[in-house]
């Protein structure tokens, strides 16, 4: 691995990023919130600074050394510049008074669209600083990098690698041979829902202010709100129907829609196994979820009440219509559970992906099949095709690690104090980027009380978990480092 | 005449050796190997490359009246029948054994903009054949006509059957539905309503699909009874269209087995519903361990006839009630059944008996060849000029049937006082050589 590529690309989607900084410092100045414009502008500034000064210690390399970047490379710069990025996210919350903890969590969970909050007092902060918030969470849905790749005309070819470093699921679909093409073609559908939702959320009676941010934290699936109680605080059943709509529009893989729309073919979407078994999933916890909450409302409310929160969960949205922190144990753990689904692939949505369940359910029936008879060739099939035998494997190391790491931030999360379901809650929550718990981390509630040390691990359960485990853990191999030094030894002894 | 016939392999062959005594033929291969083949025969064997026009011209296939390309290439096939159309005028007829040169309807149009005339595809005919014996139980065979509306099923008569109750003409079977042949200690001939039918009897019926239904009924009381089990041994192209075909209906469960591992994971990965299991179908514990005698129908398709057969004997071993073989060498077909095996069937074979059919009658379309040759299903169209009358004022000889009548999409299965018209299709079930004299007298101009 070259280091100083990793370093000089790290230092292109910073710079970039820092122009990000505009949008809230304009509306700061706006509302007149002079100290927060402060803060963006000089976050904004420091970012640029830092991210060309980045790009020049990088050495500069010839605009060849980008095209060759290697997979280990851009999955090196990914979850490099996805951990600085989201330092640089942090600076306006430092600014305004937050510890460097806290706003790590919180710029940590806006990019991940995780939606987790350590967030006490919702009325201490300003209107522009709800905005970044929900900026970041809808940057980070599609994929900061993703739209630096549509948009950076030097990483045309490089891209490639970091694009699907940034968005790794068991297939590498694409709606245009160019990568390029593809992730602006995949942005401008995202920023067409995102402008449909915000039309269709006015129109429901959300002011502009609301409606922008929560179009927002909605196709994103990230689920900040500027409200200190989420979507129950504005009473609004027809909102809520627009954002079940949305939701599951985020938690849809965005090429598939993308092809049914170019190609006005909505049987494409139908056909899709994934598709299928995300509604299928949201329809039967639905259904279970109205059963087991019957009684306690009203039916219509009951049926969007359930609805809402079942996409609200699985799609890793996370907003709440009510305090579901109020809700009976049985409701809770239907919720539990849907955290381990999470979105389809290619999606704005977190969690393992239904796909990866769809096949490692598919992987399953084939293997009892297996027993029945030992000499028949069973491969596991999606969509018609065969996936291969190595994304299968793919798909069960990534099943191990998630519930590895699921298992050991949850430990320590307990340990430093808190109580077994939030602790539980806590770290599934965050790994899957849903946003809310339970308990003490519930809808209503925040993680400003978990133990510093817990708020530190569940910061980098979320930066796992979007970048969905392995992206992270390959770069933390010491060889991923060692065998690239090798080369690019070699390479200079040839040279 | 003169026919030039490019590839020298089985049907090549086959077609040289039947048409050497009438015809000017030249065969064209560039294996010097094959060559021997056609020392003995009265034919020119040139050696070189079909597609190479100068040694099309060595053929002189300016002055062919045919130009059939047989190699195992479909591409050389397609090449050479290009040339062929642009240096004379010849008949071409095009070989080929993939789906690529066919379209989803199952029509070669694209291939016509190359001059080729007939495209055949014997797998895809077999595997079609196949099919249709599979589903219809009992039988031991089957065919299709004029796009499934009218049906072709052979019975062997089991002892108590119905159907040897009475002759013929006491029997009422369903409107629709014809018996047009008997075979009886080795004889085919046309019943009559006095003929008395006996248990041992093969007898061949034709109909629409709805009276075959109640045929099958009839002949076959224990009718389908849950979900059909199939086996296919051997998983070449032949075998994978058939579990193509086979799996689309939920009334059939298949399974292939094929030795080859890489070749198992192409058959798995194209087959949706199909058990694709690795394994040789001529191991006999391989074959108790899948419990291959439970199967209602094992289908023998691999590409080699000793060990088709000896899958096949293994299956009757087995206790499968009805199996059916892929022949590849013609010569094989009698001896295959001779031994038990109900069904075989010839890919090659019935290529072969097209396409001399075509050289050698010219008008009418020949739609089948049954019991080696014995008996034809021909189609052909009534001529405009042929005098409408009624079927029993026509006079057809005795080893003629009219099975169908084809008008506006339907078919009608004729009784004595159905009319002819001119310009109706119609199907023709004969058995000799009778092929002149039933074109005489529908001054048929062809299917």
């Amino acid at each position: 691995m070259r280091l100083s590529l990793v370093v000089h690309v790290c230092g292109l989607l910073i710079r970039v990023f820092g122009l990000m900084f505009l949008a809230p410092l304009a509306l700061a100045l706006a509302y007149r919130e002079f100290s927060d414009a402060a803060g963006f502008a000089v976050s904004g500034a420091f970012t640029v600074a830092t991210g060309h000064a980045m790009r020049r210690a990088g050495g500069v390399p010839a605009e060849t050394a980008v095209e060759g970047m290697r997979r280990v490379e851009g999955l090196a710069v990914v979850s490099t510049a996805w951990l600085l990025i989201a330092q640089f996210a942090a600076l306006p919350y430092m600014w305004a008074g937050m510890g460097p903890i806290d706003a790590l969590f919180e710029s940590m969970s806006g990019l991940t669209t995780t939606g987790a909050t350590v967030i006490r007092d919702f009325s201490q902060v300003g209107r522009a600083m709800f905005f970044w918030r929900s900026l970041t969470q809808w940057l980070g849905g599609m994929g900061v990098i993703a739209l630096f790749v549509a948009v950076l005309p030097r990483l045309a070819i490089g891209g490639r690698e970091l694009f699907f470093a940034e968005a790794p699921g068991p297939d590498d679909e694409k709606v245009s041979p160019q990568i390029r093409r593809t992730a602006a073609m995949l942005w401008r559908l995202y920023a067409g829902l995102t402008l449909l939702q915000v039309i269709a959320l006015w129109v429901v009676g959300f002011s502009i202010y609301d409606a922008v941010c929560h179009a927002f934290t909605t196709l994103a699936a990230g689920g900040f709100s500027p409200h200190p109680l989420s979507i129950a605080g504005y009473q609004n059943p027809a909102a809520e129907w627009v954002i079940i709509v949305f939701m599951f529009l985020a938690g849809a893989n965005f090429a598939l829609q993308y092809r049914a729309l170019t190609r006005r073919d909505f049987r494409i979407v139908a056909r899709d196994e994934e598709i299928r078994a995300y509604t299928g999933i949201v329809i039967a916890a639905t259904v279970v979820l109205v059963f087991v909450l019957g009684g306690t409302m009203a039916i219509g409310d009951n049926v969007r009440t359930s609805l809402f929160q079942v996409l609200s969960i699985v799609t890793t949205t996370g907003y709440a219509s009510v305090d579901f922190q109020l809700w009976n144990d049985q409701a809770k753990v239907v919720l539990l559970g849907l955290m381990f689904i999470g979105g389809c692939a290619g999606s704005a949505g977190g969690g393992p992906k239904v796909v990866r369940h769809v096949l490692l359910a598919k992987f399953t029936l084939q293997e009892l099949r297996r027993t029945l008879h030992p000499r028949a060739i069973l491969p596991v099939k999606l969509g018609g095709r065969v996936v291969p035998p190595t994304v299968l494997q793919g798909v069960i190391v990534f099943f191990l690690f998630y519930m590895l790491t699921f298992a050991v931030c949850s430990f320590i999360v307990v340990l430093l104090g808190a109580d077994i379901v939030t602790g539980i809650s806590a770290t599934a929550a965050t790994l899957g980027n849903v946003g809310p718990g339970f308990n003490q981390v519930g809808p209503m509630g925040h993680f400003a009380d978990l133990h510093p040390v817990s708020r530190i691990v569940l910061t980098l359960a979320m930066w796992i978990g979007r970048l969905e485990v392995l992206t992270v853990l390959v770069i933390l191999r010491p060889e991923a480092w060692r065998s690239g030094r090798w080369s690019a030894d070699s390479a200079r002894a040839a040279g | 005449m003169r026919i030039v016939i490019v590839g020298g392999g089985q049907v090549g062959s086959a077609l040289a050796r039947a048409l050497a005594a009438g015809h000017e033929v030249f065969v064209i291969d560039d294996d010097p190997v094959v060559a021997d083949a056609f020392t003995t025969l009265d034919v020119e064997f040139i050696h070189g490359s079909g597609t190479s026009e100068s040694v099309l011209a060595r053929a002189d296939v300016k002055k062919a009246q045919f130009f059939v390309a047989c190699t195992g290439l479909d591409e050389v096939n397609v090449v050479a029948c290009a040339i062929a159309n642009r240096i004379g005028s010849p008949e071409t007829i095009c070989l080929v054994s993939r789906a690529d040169f066919i379209s989803e309807s199952g029509k070669a149009e694209g291939l016509e903009q190359f001059g080729i005339n007939r495209v055949l595809w014997p797998e895809a005919q077999l595997a079609a054949d196949i099919e249709q014996v599979v589903i219809a139980p009992g039988a031991i065979d089957a065919e299709a006509f004029a796009g499934g509306i009218v049906r072709l099923l052979e019975y062997r008569l089991e002892a108590g059957s119905r159907l040897t109750a009475a002759p013929l003409g006491a029997l009422h079977l369903p409107r629709g539905s014809l018996i047009v042949a008997v075979k009886r200690g080795g004889r085919l001939f046309v019943p009559r309503g006095t003929t008395h039918l006996a248990a041992g009897d093969k007898i061949i019926l034709m109909g629409t699909p709805d009276a075959m239904h109640e045929v099958e009924a009839i002949v076959h009381p224990g009718g389908r009874r849950g979900r059909q089990q199939v086996t296919i041994i051997g998983g070449g192209d032949v075998g994978l269209q058939v579990a193509e075909r086979l799996e689309k209906s939920d009334a059939v469960n298949v399974r292939i087995m094929e030795r080859d591992p890489v070749r198992g994971a192409v058959l798995a990965a194209r087959l949706t519903r199909t058990l694709v299991l690795n394994g040789d179908g001529t191991d006999l514990e391989f074959l108790e361990s899948e419990n291959v005698g439970r199967s209602d129908v094992l289908v023998c398709v691999i590409d080699n006839d000793e060990r088709n057969l000896l899958a096949s004997l293994l299956g009757r071993q087995l206790g499968v009630p009805k199996i059916i073989t892929r022949v590849s060498r013609p010569g094989n077909l009698r001896l295959f059944e001779r031994v038990g095996i109900d069904v075989a069937l010839s890919a090659r074979g019935a290529a072969v008996a097209s396409i001399l059919h075509q050289i050698s009658g010219g008008s009418s379309s020949l739609l089948a060849v049954l019991e080696h040759g014995e008996a034809r299903v021909l189609e052909l169209t009534v001529s405009p000029r042929f005098q409408a009358r009624e079927l029993k004022r026509i006079g057809t000889p005795e080893d003629v049937i009219v099975a169908a009548i084809l008008r506006d999409g339907r078919a009608i299965v004729p009784r004595g006082d159905d009319r002819v018209e001119p310009g109706d299709r119609i199907l023709v079930f004969s058995t000799g050589e009778a092929v002149e004299r039933v074109q005489a007298y529908f001054g048929g101009t062809g299917g």
